[in-house]
Order: structure tokens, then C-alpha cells, then sequence
């Protein structure tokens, strides 16, 4: 895959503690433009407060969020968003009251679009998606896995050199992941993006990363090929304990 | 110096009031997320329930004719009664709405029993005297302190040591103050709603009428809008401290009832009539320097 | 027909404004004409308040001291030449000494309440949108303390009176069509869907590139506009100005009826304020007592107020996004069902 304008996105040292709980220590991550990289661990493993620090919603101390050689620590999250970071919800966070384009369009215009390009934009967006017969629907109105496309599809509209996609196939049947992993795919061409995804579906990771990073307890324990890690003890034993990985299970 | 001593007490005792009802208004918002316009009339019901209704200027009394003892039963009573009837009724439905509806329903139910204190007692300012004894000075060191500024000073101190206490040694008190930092978490542990904001709204009915006892000992009148002051006052001590958090809501309470006063007997003469004015915009001004507050809870910040 | 299409909402609650005119001009009474003057003059505060609570989620209960700020403006500029060095001696010589053309009086006093509510909005919304609305009281009572004690600029707690009158029906209609088409033009604006995002999911918004605070700044200023222009309308219709007027009782009848309506559309700040004011009507006069025949009935004076709170805590029990549940007036179906069929038509011809 040929890239015209390669970025990377890096997380070095990062520490992230609340009241004494260490919610992460010593990460580091590291992803370009193209990379679908995949970030997997046990609940309460640190995922989301990583995804927390590279959006900006939370700062790391100590650490560096590195975007393209600028240190994008301290931005707000606003500012991360509007410099390339984009990210969907594991709770959807629709703008409930807006139309389905409404919502891609508050996305345009936080990059600084026009109205009127903004707008466009996002039917086109939600073309790909196959999601512009709703477009004028309310929000609120649209069935669980249409709200996490838009979701999604929102962060696309910011057009983000990455993308982390939290948990986006949760809840989701075998055919709607299916067609969730066909769009993941389709991301990092179509909207020349690295993209970050959480996930606790296997079959989701297997079937589109590149890479696979795994935490657990807020440290890194490993990261490899998607294979590699799917055989790896130490995963394994975090994952489920100290017997799976002695019967050689795969995850 | 005599006069700073003198200023000193009366900022206290201010200072321990305001703290009474910012206690109050945080331990609902605690466990509601409802900031409660009506405490403004739990204090002015409380007081006027010392009368009999009438739209006389010097009406006949009803509770402020008994004895202290049952006078204060019955108006601590009523006005917890009312408190928690005005949960029971209005805030309860409402539970689990965002704050701006709540914030808005509060304001309503406010503005319902204002109107009806209106309607049953006439929109006159009353006088009444209640405890006439306590409003004599008392010699203390040299200073000449008014009983009432003592008395309001030691029952204020009194009731906090006794809710500081009652939140942090006994296991109801543990489960409210545990519900009012993180009502979600403290669900998942067991910890019953129902009872526990009943609860808190019990409390901040007695808190409620403990004051309005208080001032119309102090001012010997009735108004209307007599609880708004103390309430609002309250309202910016709890934002001061940091909203979510009860050791907060006490120190802005002291804030702001110090400030106040301070105010009052260092402005400029021609200045003084502006003092909650001053206040405000201090008030605004703390918030500018921290807006998040004081004491920062994790219960006020949202999870992403 | 895409422009009608856009325009509609806005367009639809103009036309039934003047709709209501035209009836009330033809066939009410003086008495009826003074009512609904009033209450358009609170549609337009109202209008004021909705852009920005209703685009917000924010409540402000502080505008009403841009009213406030903007009557006693006008007031300086235009009342009373011969009373005001004696009632107001305060005033510094350029208002105590002059009177102003009513045109230029009034476009100063907007001026001065829309830079106090941008200045103010520049502190106030720095806060997160709780502690904002309680600082937005602090706002109110601040102007209510000043100006109620400055009795040598503002003759304190007493009624000023004798300004110029010329705010009758038509003139407040206009107001009201003006006040209807900014508040519209900000609604579709790109800053009002960013505020609207930002009342929507604040997290959400962040994530999406948007600040919370210069939506909030912009839709503040605006809003302290109009509330100011409600301010000259008040002024000068009644020809009477007192700062007691310009606090919570009348913040409370505006909540509620925006409440009531819906706060979320300007269609139901609309709703919400041609109700009320009709129920409103209706009890004055029932206060003021009814003959049936040789029966007097009159109810007791406050109830008026009771109804009022108790009807606002029942739209939010049970109806908690008001009448009109935060929509607007759109074009009736027939009209988008072709509209959405030939959108529909050009999309899938693109894939």
C-alpha cells in the first residue's frame, strides 16, 4: 500500500495514576499512517484510559504523546481532535438530538470546514457507509450497530491521520461484524489513517490487524503479529489464568 | 482590636450558618445531583411556621407560643416534613434526569411554596418576637456580644460537629456521605437510594429550620424572601468548595459568611450597601482562579 | 424549495405571529392589544433566553439583568429632562444634563448590555455548565444589589417613570419577527450546531474538535442582545422602569414558559410563551374577580404563581422536553416525502 504523506503516532513512557491506582505505567505504543494496530488486554487493563491520553482527555505524567515529531501532550482534547486524532465511543456518545448528519457535520465543522463542505462531506462519508438513507433520522432513533458506525463514521468526518476505534464491535451479531471488519480494512486507504483498535472480539483482531498490542494491569506485556500473540503464554496466563496457558489454549 | 474580636465572632457565627446550609444543599446535590432552590423555603417556612397564617403585620403566634423546647420540635418537625415531602412528590419522578431539568424543577417547587407562604401569610414583611431574652448582650472578655450571635454560633458549630460525626462514625452516615460522593458506586455496593436521600433531605430540613429559628431570633422579622439570601449565599459556598464534595460545601460556607462580614465591617461606608454585590464578584472571581473548586471529587467529573 | 425547505421553521412561526396580529389588531379590544404587546415583548426576552439555554443546555438566570442594564440605559438617555438632575444627581453630566433621539438611545443601550454579556460570558463560561448556571444567579443578583442601591444613578428601589412611549403592537411584532429571525439564523449557523453538539454530549463535542467555551461565549453575547432589546421594549411600552421588575419572579415566568414549551426549539419558546401568557390573562382576571350573574368569584391572589410552578412541575414530570418535545415546524409530509425521494434518487446515481 502505497502512502503519500506517512505519519506516526507514538505514546512514550506513559504513566497514568488515580488516587494511588496505577492505571498505567511505562507504555509505550508506537503507529503509522496505514498500520491497523490492535490494543487487547483483560477489563480494567488500562485500554481506554490509553485511548483517554492519546485523544487528550487525559495527560499523562509522567509521558509523551508524539504526533509527527510534535509533542502533543498538553493539547486539549479539542485541539488533539482537530490535529488529527480521531476516536469513536464504546457508548455510541451520539449527539442524540442532531440528525445522523448533523452529527458528521459538527465533525467538519470542528476541523474548520463550512458549513456547506462540512455537510457534503458527511453525506459522502455516510455513503460509504451505507448509512445515508438515515441521514436526516434523529440520532436517537437508530438501531445499536447503525449507532456505532456513525460513531465511527463521525471520527472519519474529522479526517484524523488516526483513528482509535473503542470497542466498536461490541454487541454486535457474526454478519454485523463482518461488515464492521470490512470497513476497519477500508479505513487506513480511504482515509489515509493509522488506526488503533480495541477490542475484546477475537475474531475481529485476527481478522484486520496488523499488529497486536497487549496491557494488562496498566503495564505492556506484549505486542507482536496477530499469530504470535494469539500462542503467547504470557497473554495467555493474563488472559485466563494459570492453567490455559499450560493446556496451550488459543485465545 | 476590641472591634476585630467582635467582627471575628460575628464572621463566625455567619460563617458556621452558611456552612449549615451549604452542607445541606451539598448532601442533596450529592445524592441527586439537584442543586435545591427550595432550601431557601424550607428556612422561610420554618420561620414562618412560628405564625398562625394572616396577612397581619404582628400575627398571632402558632409554634413561636410555645415553650422553646417543643417550639423548636415542632418547627424542626415541620420543616422536615416539608423537606421530605417535596422529594417525595417532586424530586423523586425526576430522579434520574440530567441536572438541567433538575436545576429548573428545583426553581419551580421554590417558586411553588413561595407562593403559597404569599398566599397564606400576605406579601408584608412581620415582626415577631421570639426569645426576647437572647438578643441582650453578653459580657465576654471584655466584649459585649449579643446572646443571639453566641447562641447561633454555638448551635451552628454544634450541629456540624454533630453531622461530621454522624457522617463519619455511624454506618448511616458513612453510607450517605459514601452515596454522596459516588451515588453510582455506592448503589452497586448495597447502599439503599430510597433511605439514603431521604435521608438527606431530612437533614437538610432540620438544618433548615435550625436557621430560620435562628434569624427570626436575630432579626425578629418575617419576609417572604428571608431564606434566599442564606440559600444563594449557600449555592456560591458550594460551588466555591467544589461541587460533590461535603468538607467543600463547609469551607465555602465559611468563606463566604467570613467574606461577608469582613466586608461589612471593613467597606468604605458609602460602599456597604453593595456588600453581597462584593461578594459576588469574589465569588466569581475564586471561580475564575479555579473553576473546578476547591476540594476537586471524583464524583463531579463525568468518566469518559 | 430548498431554501423554503431550510427557511420553514423559522418562516412558520413568523407567519402565525402575524397571523395572531392581525386578529388581536381587528377584533381585540385595547385592553387585549396591551396584553399581547406585553407578551411579545416576553417573546422577545424569551427568543433571548432560548438562544442560549435552548442551544446550550445551560440555564441562565441571569438574563435579566441585560434587560435591566439596557432599560435603565435608555432611560438615562431619554427620560424625564426636567426630574433627572434632581431624582438621578449621580448621573455624570453627558446623561444628567442631555437627552437622546429614541433611535440612537436605544441602539447605545443593546451595545451596552451585549458588551456586558460578552464580557461576562468571557468569565462565566469558563466554568463547567453547572457551576456556570449558579454563577449566572451571582450575575443576576450582583446587578440587582448594584443597581437597587445606587440610588443617586438609578433612584434605587423606586419606580422611574415617564419615558417616552412608543412601543405599541406593531412595533413589538416587529421586534418579535426580529428577534425570531437571528435567533433562527443561529440555530442553522455553523456556531449554533457546534453549540447544540456541545449540549448534546460535552465529551463528544470535545472529541469531535469542538471547544465548549467560544459557542457558548458567542451564543451568550447574542442572547444578551436580544434580552438587552426586550430591555428598550419593556422600557418603552410601559414608559416605566424598576429594577424590581428585572429579577426572579420575572426570570421564573420565563423559564416556565420555555419550560413548558420546550426548551429545545425555538418553535417551542414560541408555544411556551403564548400559552402561559394566555393562561396568565386568565388568571389576572380571575383574580380580579368574575360576575356570574350576582355571584363574585375571584380567586386569592398568588395562586396565579402556585398554577404556574405546579404546571411547570408536571410538563417535567411527564413531558420533560415540553409541549413541542424539541422540535420545530417542518414542512407537513407530503412535502418531504417528494423532497426526500429525488435526494434519494441523486444519491444512489452518485454510487
Amino acid at each position: 500500500m502505497v502512502i503519500s504523506n506517512r505519519k506516526t503516532l507514538e505514546a512514550k513512557n506513559i504513566h497514568v495514576s488515580f488516587g494511588g491506582i496505577h492505571a498505567l505505567s511505562e507504555v509505550d505504543l508506537a503507529l503509522a499512517t496505514g498500520d491497523i494496530l490492535g490494543l487487547i488486554g483483560p477489563n480494567g487493563a488500562g485500554k481506554t484510559t490509553m485511548v483517554n491520553v492519546l485523544t487528550g482527555f487525559q495527560r499523562p505524567k509522567p509521558g509523551a504523546v508524539i504526533l509527527d515529531g510534535r509533542d502533543v501532550s498538553k493539547l486539549s482534547a479539542p485541539k488533539m481532535a482537530r490535529a488529527g486524532i480521531g476516536r469513536s465511543f464504546q457508548a455510541a456518545r451520539l449527539f442524540r438530538n442532531l440528525s445522523v448528519l448533523e452529527n458528521l457535520t459538527v465533525a467538519g465543522l470542528g476541523i474548520g470546514l463550512s458549513k456547506a463542505k462540512a455537510t457534503e462531506q458527511g453525506r459522502e462519508i455516510l455513503r460509504w457507509m451505507s448509512l445515508v438513507d438515515q441521514a436526516d433520522q434523529k440520532a436517537s432513533s437508530l438501531s445499536y450497530s447503525s449507532e456505532r458506525r456513525v460513531s465511527i463514521a463521525r471520527a472519519v468526518a474529522l479526517r484524523p491521520s488516526f483513528l482509535l476505534l473503542d470497542e466498536p464491535a461490541s454487541g454486535m451479531n457474526e454478519a454485523e461484524c463482518e461488515s464492521l471488519m470490512e470497513i476497519i480494512t477500508g479505513l487506513p486507504k480511504r482515509v489515509e489513517c493509522g488506526v488503533l483498535l480495541i477490542e475484546h472480539n477475537m475474531q475481529v483482531i485476527m481478522g484486520v490487524c496488523d499488529r497486536v498490542h497487549v496491557l494488562d494491569g496498566g503495564k505492556s506485556l506484549a505486542e507482536g503479529r496477530p499469530e504470535e500473540i494469539r500462542s503467547n503464554a504470557v497473554v495467555l496466563r493474563a488472559y485466563l489464568g494459570e492453567d490455559a496457558s499450560r493446556k496451550n489454549t488459543r485465545i | 482590636m476590641l472591634y476585630f474580636l467582635q467582627v471575628s465572632i460575628d464572621a463566625l457565627a455567619l460563617g458556621s450558618l452558611y456552612a449549615l446550609v451549604a452542607l445541606a444543599i451539598g448532601l442533596v446535590f450529592g445524592v441527586m445531583r439537584l442543586i435545591n432552590f427550595a432550601q431557601a423555603d424550607y428556612i422561610t417556612i420554618g420561620a414562618y411556621s412560628l405564625v398562625a397564617p394572616s396577612t397581619a403585620a404582628v400575627p398571632a403566634l402558632m409554634f413561636g407560643a410555645l415553650h422553646w423546647v417543643p417550639m423548636v420540635a415542632a418547627v424542626l418537625l415541620a420543616v422536615t416534613v416539608l423537606a421530605l415531602l417535596t422529594e417525595r412528590l417532586a424530586f423523586r419522578p425526576l430522579r434520574n434526569t440530567d441536572t438541567t431539568t433538575l436545576l429548573i424543577s428545583s426553581f419551580a417547587v421554590s417558586y411553588f411554596l413561595q407562593s403559597l407562604v404569599l398566599m397564606l401569610h400576605g406579601g408584608r414583611p412581620k415582626t415577631v418576637s421570639i426569645g426576647e431574652g437572647l438578643t441582650s448582650a453578653v459580657e465576654l472578655f471584655g466584649l459585649r456580644i449579643p446572646g443571639i450571635q453566641l447562641l447561633t454560633m454555638v448551635v451552628a458549630m454544634a450541629l456540624l460537629v454533630v453531622l461530621v460525626v454522624f457522617l463519619k462514625k455511624t454506618s448511616l452516615g458513612v453510607q450517605l456521605r459514601a452515596a454522596s460522593e459516588n451515588f453510582e458506586m455506592a448503589r452497586l455496593l448495597g447502599v439503599p437510594a430510597n433511605l439514603v436521600i431521604s435521608i438527606a433531605f431530612g437533614i437538610s430540613g432540620i438544618l433548615g429550620g435550625t436557621i430560620s429559628i435562628l434569624f427570626v431570633v436575630q432579626t425578629g422579622s418575617l419576609d417572604v424572601r428571608m431564606g434566599l439570601m442564606p440559600a444563594v449565599y449557600a449555592f456560591f459556598a458550594t460551588v466555591i468548595g467544589g461541587i460533590g464534595s461535603l468538607p467543600g460545601a463547609v469551607l465555602g460556607g465559611y468563606i463566604v459568611g467570613i467574606l461577608s462580614v469582613l466586608l461589612q465591617a471593613y467597606l468604605p461606608v458609602e460602599v456597604r450597601p453593595f456588600r453581597d454585590a462584593v461578594v459576588f464578584a469574589i465569588v466569581i472571581i475564586i471561580l475564575l482562579v479555579r473553576p473546578q473548586g476547591l476540594f476537586v471529587t471524583g464524583g463531579a467529573k463525568e468518566r469518559v | 424549495m430548498k431554501l423554503l425547505k431550510s427557511s420553514f421553521p423559522g418562516l412558520s412561526l413568523i407567519l402565525l405571529l402575524i397571523a395572531g396580529f392581525a386578529i388581536i389588531e381587528l377584533l381585540g379590544s385595547a385592553s387585549t392589544m396591551r396584553v399581547a404587546t406585553e407578551a411579545l415583548i416576553r417573546l422577545v426576552f424569551a427568543v433571548g433566553l432560548y438562544v442560549f439555554s435552548g442551544n446550550s443546555g445551560i440555564v441562565s438566570f441571569g438574563h435579566m439583568s441585560f434587560v435591566a442594564i439596557a432599560a435603565y440605559a435608555t432611560t438615562w438617555q431619554t427620560c424625564c429632562a426636567m426630574l433627572k438632575p434632581i431624582t438621578m444627581p449621580g448621573l455624570p453630566p453627558f446623561l444628567k444634563d442631555e437627552t437622546y433621539p429614541l433611535l440612537n438611545s436605544a441602539l447605545t443601550s443593546v451595545a451596552l448590555a451585549g458588551a456586558v454579556a460578552f464580557v461576562s460570558g468571557l468569565v462565566l463560561m469558563r466554568l463547567a455548565s453547572l457551576s456556570a448556571s449558579i454563577a449566572t444567579l451571582a450575575l443576576l443578583f450582583i446587578v440587582n444589589t448594584v443597581y437597587s442601591n445606587w440610588t443617586s444613578v438609578t433612584m434605587g428601589n423606586s419606580t422611574i417613570v415617564g419615558l417616552p412611549v412608543y412601543v405599541n403592537l406593531q412595533v413589538a411584532l416587529v421586534a418579535a419577527i426580529a428577534a425570531i429571525v437571528v435567533a433562527y439564523l443561529f440555530q442553522i449557523s455553523a456556531w449554533g450546531l457546534k453549540l447544540r453538539a456541545t449540549r448534546e454530549d460535552e465529551v463528544a463535542a470535545q472529541a469531535s474538535g469542538i471547544s465548549l467555551y467560544w459557542p457558548r461565549v458567542i451564543a451568550f453575547t447574542i442572547s444578551g442582545v436580544i434580552a438587552g432589546f426586550a430591555g428598550i421594549l419593556f422600557a418603552h411600552s410601559t414608559g416605566t422602569v424598576s429594577i424590581n421588575s428585572f429579577f426572579l419572579s420575572h426570570t421564573f415566568l420565563i423559564v416556565a414558559m420555555i419550560v413548558v414549551g420546550g426548551m429545545r426549539s425555538l418553535a417551542g419558546t414560541v408555544v411556551g410563551v403564548t400559552l402561559l401568557s394566555v393562561v396568565i390573562e386568565i388568571f389576572r382576571r380571575a383574580e380580579a374577580g368574575i360576575s356570574l350573574g350576582s355571584i363574585e368569584l375571584a380567586i386569592p391572589p398568588g395562586s396565579q404563581e402556585m398554577i404556574l410552578a405546579l404546571s411547570m412541575l408536571l410538563i417535567l414530570i411527564f413531558r420533560k422536553d415540553g409541549i413541542m418535545a424539541g422540535r420545530e415546524i417542518t414542512l407537513p409530509k407530503w412535502c418531504r416525502k417528494h423532497r426526500a425521494t429525488s435526494e434519494r434518487r441523486a444519491d444512489t446515481a452518485i454510487q
